[in-house]
């Protein structure tokens, strides 16, 4: 786990030299004689051979100081911190909007196999796969702020301005945790404890809804997992199209401003979150199926 | 055999539709210069902003123009042919690398397998649409870096099929067989275990390309994967986004586009799945 | 004696994608109160499809074709669904094969035996709780082990858990799917106790499926004998292990090798078992049979009386008891 993490940093950092640009000469005017560029560039740590470079920026992240900005002059975490708020909310709209629908729809699609709903899952499920963030944000600006005006394009002041980028980003994770539901369903449904479960005259929704969905919920939460640890990718997006001002947007900036130390720190924190949620995951998932062994 | 295949294809709704659907859209996006007289890029300032136009037939601007007069029906097809070539393309290399990858790992075991999974566990931590973003903006946005992107982010999914099916099919008898029979482990993995990759493989490949169209128009859509002049879905809907409230269609023209050719792609690989791992459904 | 269930001239049929599977032609079956009845045949004869149909749980693709099974006198095809609930697991019980299969991975035992007591009997939780102690002790399972996972036991272990949950009701009649299939030899002898004991103490009827004729004369008082979907055989058990009619029945017994008799070979039946897709004409038997007379190979014998403990269903059956 702290071996990922080292090398999402090693990563980053060869990325962020390796690319062209230079930080410094993006930072000062143009037209900054050669004298100041070095100054600056002295005072950034910046001249010292790649690895010192890479050492001390390990050091500091083990000492909890993830850097300063370039472009901003601020300390990064605290930076970081401010902008959380908006993207973990984001994060937690998502949430709630993809597990909302699908797991009953999953569940009685399952159920349902080839019957009307389980048609209307499969479709429901391959549109929001289909949909490009862009591309289904975009469209419910269009039709829930510029035709029917209901709710606000941009910002981030306030529960409405959270209503969109949620179903923006919770769309699609909706139709995965649908498929998921219903295949896991299918599949438990043929198990012959099942059938021992009908036997025993318990009557059809337990059995679907409590005995063979508790089978189908591990590839679910695994999956829930993976897609809040990948929380950034969306919002660098979401943020873009509704002007929100989150970790997301933080991070597009950067990246077009070579600020080397926020990226680095960013991507570190990123893969971090990452790890965590996906331990929380582990967690989970040895408590529901006793059959998985925590290493 | 054959002929149950054929039975479940013709059966599978989903894949007749996902087949015929990308077929059309593919012949129309090769075809583009015989079907538009419209060059994608050319402007014309009297033209500009004009709703769609059916009655012309072909000739007409059957999407309508944009704000530079530009024909959107042409900058559609002409996108696609470079969403395509790029989703194509970085498929196919992230396919066989990933497969060799896997391949390798699940084969010989021990060191190299603990490295490839080392590396697959950290290109994992980082999101495809980051991981895009990073070296776009980092290395520039020329159509090799673009490919270069796209494998970095699907590889994976190819190296854990080649891995699995080697780690299972290395148990099976008949590779014990083959190996007792003074098989060479290259002979071994290529004509025991592969056939059993095909299938998932083809799966994955139709599921794939999709969601690299998608990574594509989205970092255009974020002015950092195909630039304009030159079309794509994703910078279309970008310039478009300006003029939406008041001539959509330059909206979504693209985004339509975008959904209908990925929904076909599903479709198929859903479709396809049906066809050869029917238990599933 | 009380009947309780009457299976008459049943027949079911699956579709699969590729054909038509016919796994059952023509049962009757009669268990009466307290009885233990053996169905015996070899793997593909058609016995768990008539357990299934006695609860009336075939899966999706099966379909009874004609036919009735009457619990008590109603038939468990035309009575609603909620009554049909009612009985399975309280008035009605089975214990499956596969011990490994058959228990919810992801619940524990004492789950999944309190289930059916909380769902039949109306316990509360605590209560149900308790009596499934009552019921693991009585399995002889340490009480303790009642919040384990079935992960956590071993096969013999789990088929136990599975018999405490078919008895937590006092059901009237079990069905006992090959409970020891696949168990060892050691446990199986275990297993086999705890039904005798079960159906003493609870006075249950029992219907015994499985191949194993050792078993059927440890637990049974009467023996159908089950080829290609259909009873060909029938009677006490030991009558028909005394002097079998049926060359199928005789051909089970003689591939029997047994400590006191002086035989030399065992026999072996020769052919394979009837195909449930492609079943011949006339006696379904008639291609493996040593007796096989000209009207066997296009006429089909139906069931005799032979005496008041032994019926049979076979041309030359009849001719030689004559």
């Amino acid at each position: 786990m702290v071996i990922v993490l080292f090398f999402v940093a090693l990563l980053a950092f060869v990325l962020m030299r390796l690319s062209p640009g230079d930080p410094v000469r993006m930072y000062l005017p143009e037209d900054a004689p050669e004298a100041a560029v070095e100054e600056m560039r002295e005072k950034l740590g910046l001249n010292e051979p790649y690895v010192t470079q890479f050492f001390r920026y390990i050091n500091d992240l083990l000492h909890g100081d993830l850097g300063t900005s370039i472009t901003y002059r601020k300390a990064i975490w605290p930076m970081i911190l401010e902008r959380l708020p908006t993207t973990a909310k984001i994060t937690l709209g998502t949430v709630v909007v993809g597990l909302l629908i699908s797991i009953p729809l999953g569940i009685i699609a399952g159920v349902n196999q080839g019957g009307p709903i389980d048609l209307f899952a499969m479709f429901f499920a391959l549109l929001g796969q289909s949909m490009s963030i862009v591309w289904l944000g975009i469209l419910l600006v269009f039709v829930f702020s510029v035709i029917l005006g209901w709710l606000p394009a941009m910002g981030d002041k306030g529960f409405v301005f959270y209503i969109l980028p949620s179903l923006t980003l919770g769309y699609p994770m909706a139709a995965q945790i649908t498929r998921l539901g219903r295949s896991g369903m299918v599949d438990v449904l043929h198990e012959d404890f099942i059938a021992a479960t009908r036997a025993k005259g318990i009557p059809d929704y337990l059995v679907y809804s409590k005995y063979a969905f508790k089978n189908a919920l591990i590839p679910i939460i695994t999956q829930m997992g993976l897609t809040i640890g990948t929380y950034l990718s969306g919002s660098v997006v979401v943020e873009q199209i509704f002007g929100m001002a989150g970790i997301g947007q933080l991070l597009f900036t950067a990246v077009g401003n070579r600020d080397y130390p926020l990226v680095q720190s960013l991507l570190v924190f990123s893969a971090a979150v990452f790890v965590i949620v996906n331990l929380i995951v582990d967690i989970i998932n040895s408590i529901v199926d006793p059959r998985i062994k925590l290493e | 055999m054959k002929k149950l295949l054929l039975k479940r294809m013709l059966k599978s709704a989903f894949f007749v539709v996902g087949l015929l659907t990308t077929l059309f859209i593919l012949v129309m996006v090769l075809f583009a210069p015989a079907i538009t007289p419209y060059e994608p890029n050319q402007n014309s300032l009297t033209e500009r902003l004009q709703p769609p136009d059916w009655s012309q037939g072909f000739d007409g601007h059957l999407f309508g123009t944009d704000n530079m007069g530009r024909d959107l029906f042409s900058r559609v097809l002409y996108g696609g042919r470079s969403s395509f070539f790029i989703a194509f393309t970085s498929t196919l290399l992230s396919a066989a690398l990933g497969i060799l990858l896997g391949l390798i790992a699940g084969y010989y075991g021990g060191i190299a397998d603990v490295i490839i999974s080392r590396l697959c566990d950290i290109f994992i931590a980082i999101p495809s649409l980051v991981m895009g973003i990073v070296v776009s903006a980092l290395f520039g946005v020329s159509k090799i870096n673009l490919i270069g992107v796209m494998i970095a982010t699907s590889w994976i999914k190819y190296t854990k099929i080649g891995r699995n099916n080697v780690v299972v099919a290395r148990s099976m008898e008949y590779v014990h067989a083959s190996k007792v029979l003074g098989a060479s482990s290259w002979r071994i993995m290529i004509r025991e275990i592969f056939p059993n990759v095909t299938t998932p493989l083809l799966i994955q490949v139709s599921q794939g390309i999709g969601s690299i169209i998608i990574l594509e128009s989205t970092l255009s859509f974020l002015n950092l994967g195909i630039q304009p002049p030159d079309p794509s879905w994703g910078n279309m809907i970008t310039n478009g986004r300006n003029f939406m409230a008041t001539h959509p269609w330059m909206v979504l023209a693209p985004g339509c586009a975008l959904m209908l050719t990925v929904m076909a792609f599903n479709f198929l690989g859903d479709g396809l799945r049906d066809v050869m791992d029917p238990k599933r459904n | 004696m009380e009947k309780l269930l009457e299976v008459t001239d049943l027949r079911v049929q699956f579709k699969t994608e590729r054909s038509i599977v016919n796994a059952v032609n023509g049962v009757n079956l009669t268990i009466h109160k307290s009885e233990s009845l053996g169905l015996v045949g070899e793997a593909g004869a058609g016995k768990t499809t008539t357990a299934m149909a006695i609860l009336n749980q075939l899966a999706n693709n099966g379909k009874v074709l004609s036919g009735d099974i009457r619990f008590k006198g109603e038939s468990v095809f035309k009575m609603p669904k909620r009554q049909l609930q009612k009985i399975r697991g309280d008035k009605i019980s089975m214990i499956f094969q596969n011990p490994l299969t058959s228990l919810n991975p992801v619940f524990t035992v004492g789950e999944q035996i309190a289930m059916v007591l909380r769902h039949h009997k109306k316990m509360s939780a605590k209560e149900a709780r308790e009596a499934t102690k009552e019921l693991l002790k009585a399995v002889s399972i340490p009480e303790y082990r009642i919040n384990d996972y079935p992960i956590q036991f071993s096969g013999g272990m789990r088929q136990r858990v599975g018999i405490a949950a078919g008895v937590a009701c006092n059901p009237e009649l079990i069905i006992a799917d090959e409970p020891t299939t696949a168990l060892d030899v050691t446990i199986q002898a275990q297993i086999l106790e705890l039904l005798k004991k079960m159906q003493q103490d609870y006075n249950t009827s029992l219907l015994m499926i499985t191949h194993n004729l050792g078993i059927i004369s440890e637990l049974c008082e009467r023996v159908a004998v089950m080829y290609a979907g259909r009873i060909i055989e029938y009677g006490t058990a030991k009558e028909v292990f005394r002097s079998p009619l049926h060359p199928y029945t005789q051909g089970l017994l003689g591939a029997l090798p047994t400590l006191d008799d002086q035989k030399e070979r065992l026999t072996a039946i020769p052919g394979r078992v009837a195909n449930p897709q492609n079943l011949p004409d006339g006696c379904r038997f008639h291609p493996r049979c040593q007796h096989c007379m000209e009207q066997c190979t296009h006429l089909a014998p139906i069931m005799r009386k032979i005496n008041e403990d032994h019926y049979v269903e076979c041309f030359y059956a009849e001719e030689s008891e004559k």
